[in-house]
This record gives C-alpha cells, sequence and structure tokens, in this order.
C-alpha cells in the first residue's frame, strides 16, 4: 500500500468520525482515498510543470508555442477538477470563462487560461497577457500548496466523478468551454480519464454488489474511448468543429447516463 | 381513475350547444336559414378550459386506439419537447419505447414516489410532492422524418407523407428549434405537472435520447358567463383561436380528418396514428398593438371582441361565414387569414385540421421587443392535404407582417397504447422486425 507518506493522519481521522452509519464502508475507502490523493498531487505537480513552460511561452511572446501547449496543460486541471473546485477562489481565477464576467472578453478581471486563449486565438498576440500569465502560474503553485495539506474529504472524491461528468453535460458537450480555440476534446479526455480514475479506485469495493452498474458504467466509458480516439491526432486531439453531430450525440447520452449513473455512487459507498 | 367532473363537464356541453344553437337560430333566421350552418354543435379540443374547474385528480386514460392528447380537451399548459434519439437496432428502439410508456403509464395515472434510501438521489424530481396526481396529464409521442431517413432498418417502415419541415416564404427557421427524431407533447391542467413530467423522462431516457428544443405555452381559462357556455381561448394577438375548429367529440369525423386508416401508400402500422405538426410562431406583438383595430379585424377576418365573422359581426365566433354572399370580399376581405385558410366550400373541407395550440412568451429579444407567440399544434389525417395545403394558401397573407415562424417541425403521432400489456410504437417495431 502506497498509503503512508501522502495520507496525513487527519484523513483518517475525518473518515472515522464522519457519521455512525457509514463507518464500515469509510474504512474500506482509506485506501482508494489515499490512490487518489497520490493521482492529484501527481497530476498537479504535471500542472505546475506544464504551466511553467505554458507561461514562459505566453511571456516571451512566442505565440504558436503557447497555442501548442495550451490544450496539454489544461489536461491535468481538467482530470482533478473535482478537488481544485474546492478551492472556488482559485477555480475562478485559473479557468472561469468570459460568460462570468459582465462585459465578457473586455472585462479587465476575465483572468487565467480561457484569458490567455483568448488572446492567443482571437488576436494572434501576446500583448497584455504577461500579467495574466504570471497570476496563472502564481494560482496553480497556490493550488499545488492547498492539495498537499487538504484531507480529501470521501464524498468530495467519490462524488468527483459526477461531478466531472455534470461538468461535461452542463457547459461542455456544446464546445463552449474553449470557444476559441476549440480544444474542447482535450478537455473532455481530461475530464473522463479524472472521472474513470474514481470509478476505478472504488471498484474492488463494490465489485460483487453492483457488477451490473459496473458494467453499465464500463461500456458508457468505452462509448466515450472509442467515440474520442476517432478524433485522435498526435499526441491530442482535433479541434471541436471536427466532431460529427452523430458523434457529439453519442457522446452527450453517453455523458448524460455516466452522470446519472455516477450520481449514485456516493449512495452505494454508503456516504452520505 | 373516474374523474367525478366529467359528468358536470358534459353537461357544461349540453347547455352550451342547445344555448348557442338556440341563439343561432334567432340570428340567421328569415330566409338565410336554410343555407346557413353553425359550428355550434362544436366540441372543440380549443375550447378556453374553464376556470376554477380544474383537479388534480382530473385524469385523461392512457390506454386505447389513439394516444391521449390529440382529441381530448387541451388544458391550460402545454409543452413540446424534441429530442435526438440513439438507437441503433429495433431491440434499442423498443427499448426506448417500453421506457417512455412505463413513465406515461406512471405520470398519467399517479401515485406514490418511490422512496429511496437518502444517500442516493431521489427517484423522482419532487416538484409534485410526495403523491404524483394525474392533473389532467397528457404525453403524446411523436416521430420525425430524420429517425425513419437516418436508419436503413426503418426507413421503409415511414409514414407515406412524413418528411422533414421545409421551409414557407415567411419562416426563418432557427436550426435551435427545429426538427428532431421525436417529439414529445406534454399538455397538463398546471406547469409545474407538465415540468415534472419532462424531467422525469429526461431522467428515465438518458442512455436512449438527448433533449433538442423545448417550447411551452399555455392557453387562458375562461370564467364562463352566467349561461355556462364555453368559448375559444385567446391568441397572443387578442382574437379567439380555434373557433373553426372540427368537433374533436365526433368520432367519424376525427376519423376523417385526425386519424389515419388504411388510406393508400400509409403503411399498417401507421393506423391509428396521425400527422403532427408544430410550429413556433413568433408574434409582433408590440407593432400588432400599434396597428389599427379595424385593420387587425379585416387581417384576421374576424371581430376582435368576440371572434364573430365579419359577415354577421352581430353573432358569435361559432357563426360560419357566407363567402358566397361575399364573393368580392366586401365584409371579409380575400386575403383575411381564416377566408384564406378554410373557403368554406366543398373543396376545402379536404383541408380542415384539428388545431390545440397554446400561447408562449418567453422573454425579451436583443431588441428589446417580447419575444412571444403562438406554439402551433396540429393534427391531421393527411400532412399534404392538411397543413401544407393550407400554410401554402396562407403564404403571403397580410399577417404575415406580424408573425414569423422560427421553430418546429413535422411528426408522425404514434398509434394508440392498446392495453397494459402493450407499448406505443408496437406496431412500428413489429414491422421493422417483419413479424
Amino acid at each position: 500500500m502506497r498509503i503512508s507518506g501522502l495520507i496525513g493522519a487527519s484523513v483518517l481521522t475525518l473518515i472515522l468520525s464522519s457519521g455512525a452509519f457509514a463507518q464500515e464502508a469509510s474504512l474500506d475507502l482509506v485506501e482508494p482515498i489515499a490512490e487518489y490523493k497520490i493521482y492529484v498531487t501527481e497530476k498537479v505537480a504535471k500542472l505546475v510543470e506544464d504551466t511553467t513552460a505554458f507561461t514562459a511561452a505566453v511571456k516571451a511572446g512566442e505565440v504558436d508555442k503557447a497555442k501548442a501547449l495550451f490544450a496539454p496543460t489544461r489536461l491535468s486541471y481538467e482530470a482533478i477538477e473535482p478537488i481544485a473546485e474546492l478551492f472556488s477562489d482559485l477555480d475562478v481565477s485559473i479557468d472561469s470563462r468570459a460568460d462570468d464576467y459582465e462585459k465578457a472578453e473586455a472585462d479587465p478581471e476575465f483572468p487565467g487560461f480561457h484569458r490567455i486563449e483568448y488572446g492567443l486565438w482571437e488576436k494572434n498576440s501576446t500583448e497584455g497577457l504577461a500579467p495574466v500569465a504570471d497570476k496563472l502560474l502564481a494560482d496553480v503553485k497556490e493550488l499545488e500548496g492547498r492539495i498537499a495539506s487538504l484531507t480529501f474529504p470521501p464524498e468530495k472524491v467519490v462524488g468527483g466523478a459526477a461531478v466531472l461528468m455534470e461538468e461535461v453535460a452542463a457547459t461542455k458537450i456544446s464546445g463552449e468551454e474553449d470557444r476559441y480555440s476549440h480544444t474542447d476534446l482535450w478537455d473532455f479526455r481530461g475530464n473522463f480519464d479524472g472521472a474513470r480514475k474514481i470509478v476505478e479506485l472504488v471498484r474492488p469495493l463494490i465489485a460483487d454488489k453492483e457488477a451490473d452498474f459496473l458494467k453499465t458504467v464500463d461500456a458508457n466509458f468505452d462509448t466515450v474511448d472509442t467515440t474520442l480516439l476517432k478524433y485522435k491526432d498526435g499526441e491530442g486531439y482535433v479541434t471541436y468543429d471536427k466532431l460529427t453531430e452523430d458523434d457529439r450525440k453519442v457522446l452527450a447520452a453517453a455523458v448524460n447516463t455516466l452522470a446519472e449513473d455516477l450520481s449514485t455512487l456516493r449512495g452505494k459507498l454508503g456516504l452520505d | 381513475m373516474v374523474d367525478p367532473k366529467d359528468h358536470r363537464r358534459s353537461a357544461h356541453v349540453l347547455d352550451r350547444r342547445r344555448l348557442l344553437a338556440g341563439l343561432g337560430a334567432t340570428a340567421v333566421g328569415g330566409s338565410l336559414a336554410g343555407t346557413a350552418r353553425s359550428e355550434t354543435m362544436h366540441h372543440s379540443v380549443a375550447d378556453a378550459p374553464v376556470a376554477n374547474a380544474a383537479s388534480p385528480l382530473d385524469s385523461v386514460p392512457h390506454l386505447g386506439v389513439h394516444q391521449a392528447g390529440v382529441v381530448n380537451a387541451r388544458p391550460a399548459n402545454g409543452m413540446v419537447a424534441s429530442f435526438d434519439v440513439l438507437a441503433r437496432d429495433a431491440d434499442e428502439l423498443e427499448a426506448l419505447f417500453r421506457t417512455l410508456t412505463a413513465r406515461i403509464a406512471f405520470l398519467t395515472v399517479g401515485g406514490p414516489v418511490p422512496v429511496l434510501d437518502p444517500k442516493l438521489p431521489p427517484a423522482d424530481s419532487g416538484l409534485l410532492g410526495p403523491v404524483v396526481r394525474p392533473d389532467n396529464l397528457t404525453i403524446t409521442l411523436s416521430l420525425g422524418a430524420s429517425l425513419f431517413d437516418d436508419r436503413p432498418w426503418l426507413a421503409p417502415f415511414k409514414p407515406k407523407h412524413l418528411e422533414r419541415m421545409m421551409r414557407f416564404p415567411n419562416d426563418a427557421l432557427d436550426a435551435d428549434l427545429c426538427h428532431g427524431d421525436l417529439s414529445i407533447q406534454i399538455c397538463a391542467n398546471t406547469q409545474d405537472t407538465t415540468i415534472h413530467a419532462l424531467r422525469d423522462i429526461i431522467k428515465a431516457s438518458s442512455r436512449q435520447m438527448i433533449l433538442k428544443w423545448k417550447q411551452e405555452g399555455n392557453v387562458p381559462v375562461i370564467t364562463p358567463g352566467p349561461d355556462g357556455r364555453a368559448e375559444s381561448a385567446r391568441n397572443f394577438l387578442g382574437f379567439r383561436d380555434g373557433s373553426a375548429n372540427p368537433d374533436s367529440s365526433d368520432g367519424a369525423e376525427m376519423d376523417r380528418v385526425v386519424w389515419v386508416g388504411q388510406e393508400e401508400g400509409e403503411p399498417a402500422w401507421a393506423a391509428g396514428g396521425s400527422y403532427q405538426v408544430v410550429r413556433i410562431i413568433r408574434n409582433f406583438v408590440e407593432r400588432w398593438d400599434r396597428t389599427p383595430f379595424g385593420e387587425q379585424e379585416r387581417i384576421m377576418g374576424r371581430t376582435k371582441l368576440t371572434g364573430a365573422p365579419l359577415d354577421r359581426r352581430e353573432g358569435s365566433e361559432f357563426d360560419v361565414p357566407d363567402y358566397t354572399r361575399d364573393p368580392d370580399g366586401k365584409a371579409t376581405p380575400m386575403d383575411a387569414h381564416i377566408r384564406l385558410a378554410n373557403a368554406r366550400d366543398e373543396a376545402s373541407k379536404a383541408n380542415i385540421i384539428l388545431r390545440r395550440p397554446f400561447n408562449y412568451s418567453n422573454g425579451v429579444t436583443r431588441s428589446g421587443q417580447l419575444d412571444q407567440g403562438l406554439l402551433f399544434i396540429c393534427y391531421q389525417a393527411d400532412l399534404q392535404r392538411g397543413f401544407v395545403t393550407v400554410q401554402r394558401k396562407l403564404n403571403g397573407e397580410p399577417l404575415e407582417e406580424y408573425i414569423k415562424p422560427v421553430g418546429g417541425g413535422f411528426f408522425f403521432t404514434l398509434p394508440g397504447i392498446r392495453d397494459a400489456a402493450d407499448y406505443v410504437g408496437s406496431s412500428l417495431i413489429a414491422a421493422a422486425r417483419g413479424a
């Protein structure tokens, strides 16, 4: 077991004190949650590394290089969104969209990845982006620090699988997330990987009792994989506009169904 | 479930018929009596719902030769939701139809909602409380041409006249509000019931179909006068809408006008179904309200206050205009909406449709005008002879200055769910399997 080191004693304390009727299940969750913390920690380390290179390119005025690094850098963030979103101040400054601001793209408060995306693709320029890049890197490092000292709440971890699907279902399947770069399929990849990781970690706990459930969930993840595979391009994916209407429908139904099914995962594990 | 109000409602209709028959005779009288026809015997689906008469216990049977929600009286709230269907083969389509049938059977009959472990998401949205009551709910399923066209195994079974809604000259169709593989019309006394039903269906069918567009609407309920008569509801142009609808209590008339039978060229599985047309028709209400009263009446062909035809202004909305006595359009302009739509001659009888519209009010346009209009829904046994022909007659009408169709679609309403062992669409599935 790789529990020691990354899992704090506080995790155990929290789990043990999380209520009378879920104790048994929660004890079983100690290992999956420790594993998940390792996963998130590795992802956020990669995020810091990639964001360092990405923001350096932005500050150096290297538009093409920055564009090439944009989607792969975001991949790590998208995979750990359920945890990243626990820090709502950072989520806003790292990943909010123009719609969140009254003056949209023209709003001086519009920050983060999508502000840089807007400059790179819509203006084909890095002009004025240096302070945004500095802030983004600082925020990502801050996120890494906060995650390191975070006690992972079991219901947030397990519920995170559904949260990732809800994100895609509500505001991503339409292609509105990466509206300037159209790199949405990369984000999908990150979200699905993040959700599937959570399912894999808790699978042993429900494998016997919930075989049909897992079969359905696996089938939908497989549908997603098969569909996304058609759009693979090198290490990443082609732009969202290449997604056919038929495949968009297939993905939408798979996402909605995963959201429905995974919304029961917490309950199946006895988490309140 | 027996609706205790059914008796009262039937009594209403009878009173109304007697009363209007009497009025008609008085108003027409004399030499006209021989030629005058009256629509006073009609029981129209477009009668305004009677105020304070609706009960949460009202129920419409969901089993029968035909689906509910077509010839039964329109309640105060309605919506159409259009979906894209994922089914790749007959088994998957049957599974969808069975899922929907199960939801229809529960929602339209009502009952307690399942109680689950509180650690799980609830089985029901809870909008209607712990016990769902039928509230006059009907759920009507219809299929779009794309469902057939995109599936080679299903394409040979497409109803003869079903096609993708074409663009008419005054249309400004928004792709996000048009077409779809499957439409669901949901009607009920209250909006909460229609929304509850939609959310229930979406939750139950998430792996089988995805929502494409939706439009809700409602019709005003009217307090009957001291005489107890029911009137047609008014649309957002302020005119009565539905006065000339065929009599939906006349089974033979409905068989002729609404239901597909053994018509030439129609697949056998389609018998008992109907063609559904949905049109989201925006009304430019600010401009309409700035149009002279007399011009409004000439554009529609009816008096605004009572709905009486212009050639008998003292009559009622149920009086039938006599265009043979007005060949030059002096009373009713030749291009008035109701005259173009129905010339009231022998030939036009073939083009009668059953209208079942709702008014919608959505919000504000970018120009700062109200986004209001008509969720037009109609049913007919022959799409070409019905709506398409009527709309072609209306093309270029003066009313076009004030209306703009922006969405909708053509669909085929499936035959009814015959009994508790049947499911909606079973005849199509059997046909597709070659059974």
